[in-house]
C-alpha cells in the first residue's frame, strides 16, 4: 500500500512520530536512571540516541517532539532527589545546549527519514505508473486496456473493487476487477475518465470496510492512472478505426477485383444461355432433336456453372462479414470423403477423370461442420478434376496426424509453378498459365477460410509424378480462432 | 395426383405448374404459408412443395400446422445456405428436401418417390428385393445372393428404417430416435458406427453407393432400387 503522507516537506507530527518519541524518551529515561553511575555525559548520550531513533522512525516532527521532551527529562533525572531546578544558570544552558543540539539532530535525521520515505513512495509511484504505460500502450483492444488497468490499480491500492465504465464511439465498455477476499463498502473514490476535456466515464475504486480513506497523494496517483488509462483508450480506440479503415481500403480492392472479374463470369454463361434459349424459340429456324438437344444441353451446363459462381460468391461475401461460422459437431472426415466423391462420381466420369479414396480403417472424428468440410472436399477434388488430363486420376486421402486429420487431394494435372502456391488462395486468382480457365478464382479462397475457422491449416504440394496436390488439416481438439 | 405448391415466386410456380402438368399431375399453387396450410387443409392435396423462404412463415411453422391434420408429404424447397434450415424442416416432418436451384428430372424422381412411399401405387411388399439382396420382413431375414447375412438386431432395425423408406432423407435425429428409442437424438457417432457395419454387410460402397446415400451433416436416404 502506498504511505498516506502529505507531500509537503513539512509534513505534521503523525502518530506514528508521537508513538515512538514517547517510547524512546521513556526507555532512555529508565535507562539512564538504571546506568545512573555513569555520569550524566552518558545519560545525555542516550538522550540523543533516543532523540536520533526517533526522527529515523517517526520522521523530523517525531524527532523534534523527541528533542523537547527529552530536554524537560533531561535535568530532572540529573538531580538526585528528582527536584525540578532550573535556578543554577549551569542547569539551564544546559538544558537549552542540549535542547538545541537534539533538535538539530532530529532536524537533519527526520528530514532524511521523511526524504527516504518520499523517495520509497515516488519509487512505487514511477513502478505503477510505468507499469500501466507498458499494460496500456501495447496496443490492445480497448475493453483489455481496461481489464489489464483494474486490476493493476487493485494491489498498489490495497482495493477490494474496482470498476471503470467508459463510452467509447457509444459503445459502453465495462472493466471490473474483484478482490475475492475482501468484501467492499470501505472508502470508495469516483475518478472521471477524461482525455483531451472530453469526459469519457467513471472509475470507482473502493476500499474494504473499515480501511483508512484515500489521502492525497493516493487521489493524486489515482487520477494520474487514470489520465494514463483515457490515453490508452484513446489511442486503442484510434487504433481499431485504423484497422477498420484499412479493412475497408482491402474491401474496396477486393470489389473492385470482385466487379470486373463477376462482370466477366457472369455475362459469359448468361450469353450463352440467351442464345441456346432464343434459338431455340426461333420459329423461323428448324433444329432437329440433336441440335436441341444440344441446345440445351448447353443451357443446363451454363446454369449450373451460373449457379456454382454465384454460390461462391455469396460465400465469399459470407466470409468478408464474419458470417462463416462454423457449426461444429463429431464429424467423421472420412464419411465425409465418401460422400463428395458418391456425389461428385458422374460429373468425374463425364470429364472422363478417375477418382480414387484412400481412407484408413478407424479414423477418429473431428469437432466440425461437416457442411462446409463437404464444401471444402468437393471444391478440391472439382479442381482436381478440372486440372486433370482425360484419363487420369484425382486422389483423395485421409490421414490421421498428431493432433489432427489430413485430407490431400492431388491431381495428375501440370502442377502450379512454386511461387504461385501461395497466391492460389487469394481470392479471384487465377493461374498465370490459364487465366481463362472455367474456374471463378474463388474455390480456394473459400476452403482456405473454411479451414482456417476450423483452426487448420491449408497449403499446396508438388506430387512426385510433377502435378498438384491440395493438404489440408483439421484439428483433432476444437482451437480457439481469433 | 393432385400437387400443392407453396412458392412465393412466381416464375418458380409457372416453371413447376408447366411441368408437373406436362406429367400428368394437377397443380395448385398458392404464394403464402398461410394459404398453404389452407390449402393442404381444404384441398387435400396428395403432395405439398414448399418453399422454406416464404415471406409471412417460417417454413418449418407450415409443416408442423400442415403436420398438426394430415400426413400428406412434403418436399421441401430451399437454396443451399439455410442447411440448419432443411434439417429443422425434416426433423418437423418433411418428408425430403430438394436444392434450389433443382432440376426438374430430380424434382419429379423425389415426386415419385414420396408418392410411392404412401401407398398410392404399390401395395407393402413382405419381402423387398433389391438386386441380390432380399429383405423378409415377417420374418426379419436379409439375403444377399441366397446367403443369409447375420445382422445385429441394432443393425436390422436400422436396415429395416431405411428400406422402408424408399428415397427418404432420414436425419439422424429421426433414426436415432426410430432404431435406438425416444431418448435418443444427438449419438450421431452410433448410428454411423452402426451405418458403416450395415454397409460392409450389404457390400455397398460409400463412394459409389448403390443402396445407402450419406448427405454429411443431414442424414441418410435409401436408394436401392426395387427389383
Amino acid at each position: 500500500m502506498i504511505d498516506g503522507h502529505e507531500p509537503t516537506r513539512w509534513g505534521r507530527l503523525s502518530l506514528r512520530g508521537l508513538t515512538s518519541g514517547l517510547l524512546a524518551t521513556l526507555l532512555a529515561t529508565s535507562l539512564a536512571l538504571l546506568s545512573e553511575d555513569l555520569g550524566p555525559a552518558s545519560g545525555v548520550a542516550i538522550f540523543m540516541l533516543a532523540v536520533t531513533i526517533t526522527a529515523v522512525i517517526g520522521g523530523l516532527w517525531g524527532g523534534l517532539f523527541a528533542a523537547v521532551l527529552a530536554s524537560l527529562i533531561l535535568p530532572v533525572i540529573e538531580q538526585p532527589d528528582f527536584a525540578i531546578r532550573f535556578d543554577e544558570p549551569r542547569d539551564i544552558v544546559a538544558a537549552v545546549v542540549f535542547l538545541a543540539i537534539a533538535v538539530v539532530v532530529g532536524l537533519v535525521v527526520g528530514n532524511a527519514a521523511d526524504e527516504r520515505d518520499r523517495a520509497a513512495r515516488r519509487e512505487r509511484e514511477a513502478r505503477l505508473l510505468a507499469y500501466l504505460s507498458s499494460k496500456l500502450l501495447s496496443g490492445d483492444l480497448p475493453d483489455r486496456v481496461l481489464d489489464d488497468f483494474v486490476q493493476a490499480l487493485m494491489e498498489p491500492f490495497g482495493l477490494a473493487s474496482c470498476v471503470v465504465q467508459v463510452t467509447l464511439d457509444g459503445q459502453v465498455i465495462e472493466a471490473r476487477a474483484v478482490a475475492e477476499d475482501l468484501s467492499g463498502g470501505g472508502p470508495t473514490e469516483v475518478v472521471p475518465v477524461v482525455t483531451a476535456d472530453i469526459p469519457l466515464g467513471t472509475l470507482v475504486a473502493e476500499r474494504p470496510f473499515g480501511q483508512r480513506p484515500f489521502v492525497r497523494d493516493e487521489r493524486f496517483l489515482l487520477e494520474a492512472s487514470t489520465r494514463q488509462a483515457a490515453v490508452a483508450l484513446d489511442r486503442a480506440r484510434l487504433e481499431v478505426r485504423a484497422r477498420l479503415a484499412q479493412l475497408d481500403a482491402e474491401t474496396n480492392q477486393l470489389r473492385a477485383a470482385m466487379f470486373s472479374s463477376v462482370t466477366h463470369d457472369l455475362r459469359t454463361p448468361l450469353a450463352s444461355i440467351k442464345a441456346g434459349v432464343t434459338s431455340l424459340l426461333d420459329t423461323g429456324v428448324h433444329h432437329d432433336e440433336a441440335q436441341q438437344h444440344e441446345l440445351l444441353t448447353t443451357v443446363l451446363e451454363e446454369t449450373d456453372r451460373l449457379n456454382r459462381l454465384v454460390g461462391n460468391i455469396l460465400d465469399l461475401a459470407r466470409i468478408r462479414a464474419g458470417a462463416l461460422i462454423p457449426r461444429r459437431v463429431p464429424t467423421a472426415i472420412d464419411e465425409v470423403a465418401e460422400a463428395v466423391v458418391a456425389r461428385l462420381r458422374p460429373r468425374l466420369t463425364l470429364w472422363q477423370v478417375k477418382a480414387e479414396l484412400l481412407l484408413p480403417p478407424d479414423l477418429p472424428e473431428v469437432p466440425a461442420d461437416p457442411v462446409q468440410i463437404d464444401q471444402v472436399m468437393t471444391n478440391l477434388l472439382e479442381n482436381a478434376a478440372r486440372h486433370s488430363p482425360s484419363g487420369g486420376t484425382v486422389r483423395l486421402r485421409v490421414a490421421r496426424e498428431e493432433g489432427s486429420i489430413r485430407v490431400r487431394v492431388s491431381d495428375e494435372g501440370p502442377g502450379i509453378p512454386r511461387e504461385e502456391h501461395e497466391k492460389v488462395f487469394e481470392a479471384f486468382y487465377r493461374g498465370k498459365e490459364n487465366p481463362e480457365s472455367s474456374g471463378s478464382g474463388l474455390g480456394l479462397a473459400i476452403s482456405k477460410a473454411i479451414v482456417t475457422a476450423h483452426g487448420g491449416r491449408i497449403w499446396v504440394e508438388e506430387t512426385t509424378g510433377g502435378g498438384t496436390a491440395v493438404v489440408f488439416d483439421i484439428p483433432l481438439e476444437e482451437a480457439v480462432v481469433l | 395426383m393432385r400437387v400443392l405448391v407453396v412458392d412465393d415466386e412466381p416464375q418458380i410456380r409457372r416453371a413447376l405448374r408447366t411441368s408437373l402438368e406436362a406429367h400428368g399431375y394437377e397443380v395448385l399453387a398458392v404464394a403464402t404459408g398461410e394459404e398453404g396450410v389452407v390449402g393442404a387443409a381444404e384441398q387435400r392435396p396428395d403432395l405439398v412443395l414448399l418453399d422454406l423462404g416464404l415471406p409471412d412463415l417460417d417454413g418449418t411453422e407450415v409443416i408442423r400446422r400442415i403436420r398438426g391434420f394430415s400426413e400428406v408429404p412434403v418436399i421441401v424447397l430451399s437454396v443451399r445456405e439455410s442447411q440448419s434450415d432443411k434439417v429443422a424442416a425434416l426433423d418437423a416432418g418433411a418428408d425430403d428436401y430438394v436444392t434450389k436451384p433443382f432440376g426438374m428430372e430430380e424434382l419429379l424422381a423425389r415426386t415419385r418417390a414420396a408418392l410411392r412411399r404412401v401407398g398410392g401405387d404399390e401395395p407393402a411388399q413382405p419381402t423387398l428385393v433389391f438386386g441380390d439382396l432380399e429383405i423378409d420382413l415377417p420374418r426379419r431375414l436379409v439375403t444377399r445372393e441366397d446367403e443369409a447375412l447375420h445382422l445385429t438386431p441394432t443393425e436390422y432395425s436400422l436396415l429395416e428404417a431405411l428400406v422402408t423408406n424408399p428415397g427418404k432423407l432420414l436425419t439422424h435425429q429421426w433414426l436415432l430416435r426410430r432404431v435406438w428409442g425416444q431418448g435418443y437424438g444427438t449419438e450421431t457417432t452410433y448410428l454411423r458406427t452402426y451405418v458403416r457395419a450395415l454397409r460392409r454387410k450389404l457390400g455397398d460402397d460409400a463412394s459409389a453407393p448403390a443402396l445407402i446415400v450419406t448427405e454429411p451433416g443431414v442424414g441418410y436416404r435409401w436408394i436401392g432400387e426395387s427389383g
